[in-house]
């Protein structure tokens, strides 16, 4: 009977096995991915593998034996390495055309290997209430940021350890370059801005909004609509009228992050990790993530959720290409020129 | 005959250290090779001395306040002496993130004594030791309380009767009789927080990180191998060092528990009181500051996140597979972490302290490179859940093994050697004699190495998938998206955690068992 039952499970499990691996925060409607297993026979399985930039460095360690067949969450600052270490397989969806051609990767390599999903933006939030009740006006420029009335308001997650603060890292550069940016560093950080090692510690341990006492965070432009959305009593029929944060956007200071989805080389089920690229950029996913992961849609023309009023979007600085070859060049010279000074 | 049943009983336990940690641990090392000109660097160097500075700090500071705190808690009796000691065990399941919430609320900037107090501890290393003390206090205790609860009460008495007053019989006869329990705790304490690593990375900053912490950057952000195995290997002497010193402290077991508190009254209670009043503060506040959190939102008291938690039917996934988790890791744990002991125990000599030695390897070496050996070493089987169980029946094994050995080695040879001449053979000595004397440390251990596990944040080790999601990933979850919600969710997912763990220390525990 343990033989039969063994056939039999064996029996079932026949079908093909698509692996998925993406960043931690990766989520995607249930009924959408069980649709997608019908139509195509097979069963998805999804592993997480840490933020972005740890999922990078597994793959690259593991480009023997893939972990998975395709990959979400890798993003433009990461592109490069993985394009050096040759974890992916040149795929350029169909959908890709209904991409606005400032959002998509490699372009002017010829050869895909990224397509872009969804992106998002690093941008500075302030506390509403905070400076409302010191009087206290905001800052207009990275510049301002140097006065150390304003630095010691400012906590920003470490650019060599999380991928916002990678982001911001690439956009001070891009913005006073690389001397330059040493010297905005150590200013503000002499002034008394704070760096924390991730997103969670920055957002949730010092944002005055969260107890700590700093009302000048590093986030996503999209943060003051999740305040929003996740506040007491949050119904779509009736929006407040106020974020109780904001953006605050200096102009240099904001970055465009790009996350893409890819073939992983090695893959076992190439034409099923087809289709899922594919299907990451069809209409029921683009319009299902924004309000899971707090990004906008790659596809142009998919609805927004009515919260998304709550965050501006700004038009970020292009960043000079060179910047994004090698990124962990200048992750270096931050932890040089700035964190061991 | 009996080295080869020794030899049978190690075999499990070693092998299974031998494939899951010894083998992905030299296949990182391996992977790009040994930089040691690392240690040229002085900034690592001093990284080394701070992971060594704090560490020592405190060891010393929970052994200044768990010493006496212990003594006395082993000689008299005070109202709610037991559910302190059940209690103690909480910090235990309490994943980092939760422990950095709830001082925060207390400490931070805006914290709720701070506001009272105007002290802020939040810019120096102050929160980070306060942290320390918050998940090493309760060691110290429970070790020193062991070590003390073994000094016979006559000794005492008869110090007592020859004119000695009770400080003076503590100092002279107890402290010398326990000091080994005492060192033990100093030496764990000090091994905990030298390779601690959740608390450096959140409250540490980038001004009083560690070791552990330094590895984690290099290994996986920077993907500098040959760097993060230099100060793996410099982490590992050390370690090894303490651990080298630990065995050898704690080689003589101990006499036999002895029971029999006295009430305590007057000037002796209100020190008791006062001493775990302040530990207390120390252990639970945190705790019930995230209660609190989850029940309080900006605009005043709410069950909101209580009422979105309960109505969820994730919440009841998570629970359930925290608990499915747990059960099958603690299966693992006392089956692996039983057999070592009981091999260490038989064996004599210097091979009983190499394997006494051995068990304690799953606490010496640092996570992070483990996690990158799962994934060199086993590629196909980085994402499934043998391996997740596996990883997690490494963490608890050792304090199984750390609970069991003293109380076997407690055990009084001539109650074995009288069951042997009474015709008894040895499997029922072990039935009715061994197994029952030393069921409440089984006990004991199999209660923290369950906890260890329900509060592990099992992506640490290895690749996790969404369904296999548990309270703790649940709350990093939240914890990862910006918005009062998932905030105040969060604090309510802790607090599920919390009275699982409660239910699960006094379905397992009575609240005495031993850890060493």
């Amino acid at each position: 009977m343990i033989v039969t039952g063994l056939l039999l499970g064996s029996a079932a499990s026949a079908q093909t096995t698509l692996t998925v691996i993406s960043h931690d925060s990766f989520e995607v409607d249930k009924a959408l991915v069980a649709a997608f297993e019908k139509a195509n026979a097979t069963r998805v399985r999804f592993v997480k593998g840490g933020d972005a930039g740890e999922l990078l460095n597994r793959l690259i360690l593991t480009r023997r034996a893939p972990l998975a067949d395709v990959v979400y969450g890798l993003d433009n600052s990461l592109l490069p390495r993985a394009r050096a270490a040759g974890v992916l397989d040149a795929y350029r969806s169909p959908a890709l055309k209904a991409v606005p051609a400032t959002y998509r990767m490699d372009e002017a390599n010829g050869t895909t290997l990224l397509n872009t999903v969804d992106y998002g933006i690093v941008a500075f939030n302030f506390d509403r209430a905070w400076f409302q009740k010191v009087g206290l006006a905001l800052p207009k420029t990275l510049d301002d940021l140097k006065n150390p009335a304003y630095a010691k308001l400012t906590v920003v997650p470490s650019p060599a350890t999380s991928s916002p603060g990678l982001a911001f890292l690439l956009a001070s550069v891009n913005q006073y370059g690389e001397a330059g940016a040493w010297n905005w560093w150590r200013t503000v950080r002499a002034g008394g801005m704070k760096v924390t090692r991730g997103w969670s510690d920055a957002y949730y341990k010092e944002f005055t909004r969260n107890g700590g006492k700093f009302p000048i965070v590093l986030s996503y432009a999209s943060s003051p609509a999740a305040e929003v959305f996740y506040a007491e009593g949050f119904s779509a029929a009736k929006l407040p009228q106020q974020s109780p944060t904001g953006n605050l956007l200096l102009p240099g200071s904001t970055f465009l992050q790009l996350e893409g989805v890819g073939v992983l080389k090695g893959a076992k089920q190439p034409g099923l990790a087809r289709k899922f690229v594919d299907f990451m950029l069809s209409g029921g996913v683009q319009a299902d993530l924004p309000t899971r992961l707090w990004i906008y849609p790659a596809v142009a023309g998919t609805p927004l959720n009515p919260v998304f009023k709550f965050a501006e979007q700004p038009k970020p600085t292009p960043i000079k290409p060179a910047l994004l070859a090698n990124p962990q060049r200048l992750v270096d010279g931050w932890v040089t020129n700035v964190l061991r000074r | 005959m009996a080295r080869l049943t020794t030899f049978l009983l190690a075999l499990l336990p070693l092998t299974f250290m031998a494939l899951l940690l010894a083998l992905p641990l030299g296949r990182t090392l391996a992977e790009g090779g040994v930089n040691l000109g690392v240690w040229r660097d002085p900034y690592f160097v001093g990284r080394l001395g701070w992971t060594l500075g704090q560490a020592l700090g405190t060891a010393a500071v929970a052994l200044a306040v768990g010493g006496p705190l212990a003594y006395l808690l082993s000689r008299w009796n005070v109202p709610g002496r037991a559910v302190f000691l059940r209690f103690l065990l909480l910090p235990f399941v309490t994943p980092t993130l939760v422990a950095v919430l709830g001082l925060t609320a207390l400490l931070g900037p805006q914290g709720w004594i701070t506001r009272l107090t105007g002290i802020d501890l939040s810019d120096g290393p102050g929160l980070l030791l306060l942290g320390n003390l918050f998940f090493n206090l309760p060691v110290m205790i429970r070790l020193a309380h062991a070590g003390f609860s073994r000094v016979p009460p006559h000794l005492i008495g008869a110090a007592r009767s020859l004119g000695a007053s009770g400080w003076k019989a503590a100092w002279t006869v107890a402290l010398p009789l326990a000091l080994p329990g005492l060192a033990a705790g100093f030496i764990l304490v000090f091994l905990y927080s030298a390779l601690s690593f959740g608390l450096p990375l959140t409250l540490g900053g980038e001004r009083y990180s560690t070791l552990e912490v330094e590895i984690y950057t290099l290994t996986a952000y920077q993907l500098r191998l040959p760097e993060a195995s230099a100060l793996i290997v410099g982490q590992l002497l050390l370690t090894g060092a303490a651990t080298w010193a630990y065995v050898a402290l704690t080689r003589g077991g101990a006499g036999i528990s002895g029971r029999g508190l006295v009430p305590a009254r007057g000037g002796t209670r209100a020190v008791i009181w006062t001493l775990m009043g302040g530990v207390s503060l120390i252990c639970f506040g945190p705790l019930l500051a995230v209660v609190a959190r989850s029940l309080i939102s900006t605009s005043g008291p709410s069950l909101t996140a209580w009422q979105a938690v309960l109505s969820n039917p994730e919440t009841w996934t998570l629970v359930g597979n925290t608990l499915r988790f747990g059960v099958l890791a603690l299966f693992g744990a006392v089956l692996l972490g039983g057999l070592h002991a009981l091999a260490a125990w038989r064996a004599r000599g210097p091979i009983s302290r190499v394997l006494d030695g051995l068990s304690l390897l799953p606490l010496m070496v640092s996570p992070v490179s483990l996690a990158v050996g799962y994934l060199l070493a086993y590629p196909a089987l980085s994402a499934t859940l043998p391996m997740l169980i596996g990883a997690y029946t490494l963490l608890g094994m050792p304090l199984v093994t750390r609970s069991l050995l003293p109380a076997l080695r407690a055990l009084p040879p001539r109650t074995l050697e009288a069951a042997r001449t009474l015709g008894a053979g040895s499997y029922t000595v072990w039935r009715t004699v061994t197994f029952p004397l030393t069921l409440p440390a089984l006990r004991g251990g199999a209660a923290l190495a369950l906890a260890t596990v329900l509060g592990e944040f099992g992506a640490t080790l290895v690749l996790t998938r969404p369904e296999w999601a548990t309270l703790s990933t649940g709350l990093y979850d939240r914890l990862g998206r910006p918005g009062e919600r998932n905030l105040t969710e969060a604090c309510a997912l802790a607090t599920l955690l919390l009275v699982l763990a409660v239910l699960a220390f006094t379905l397992l525990d009575g609240g005495e068992g031993e850890v060493t």
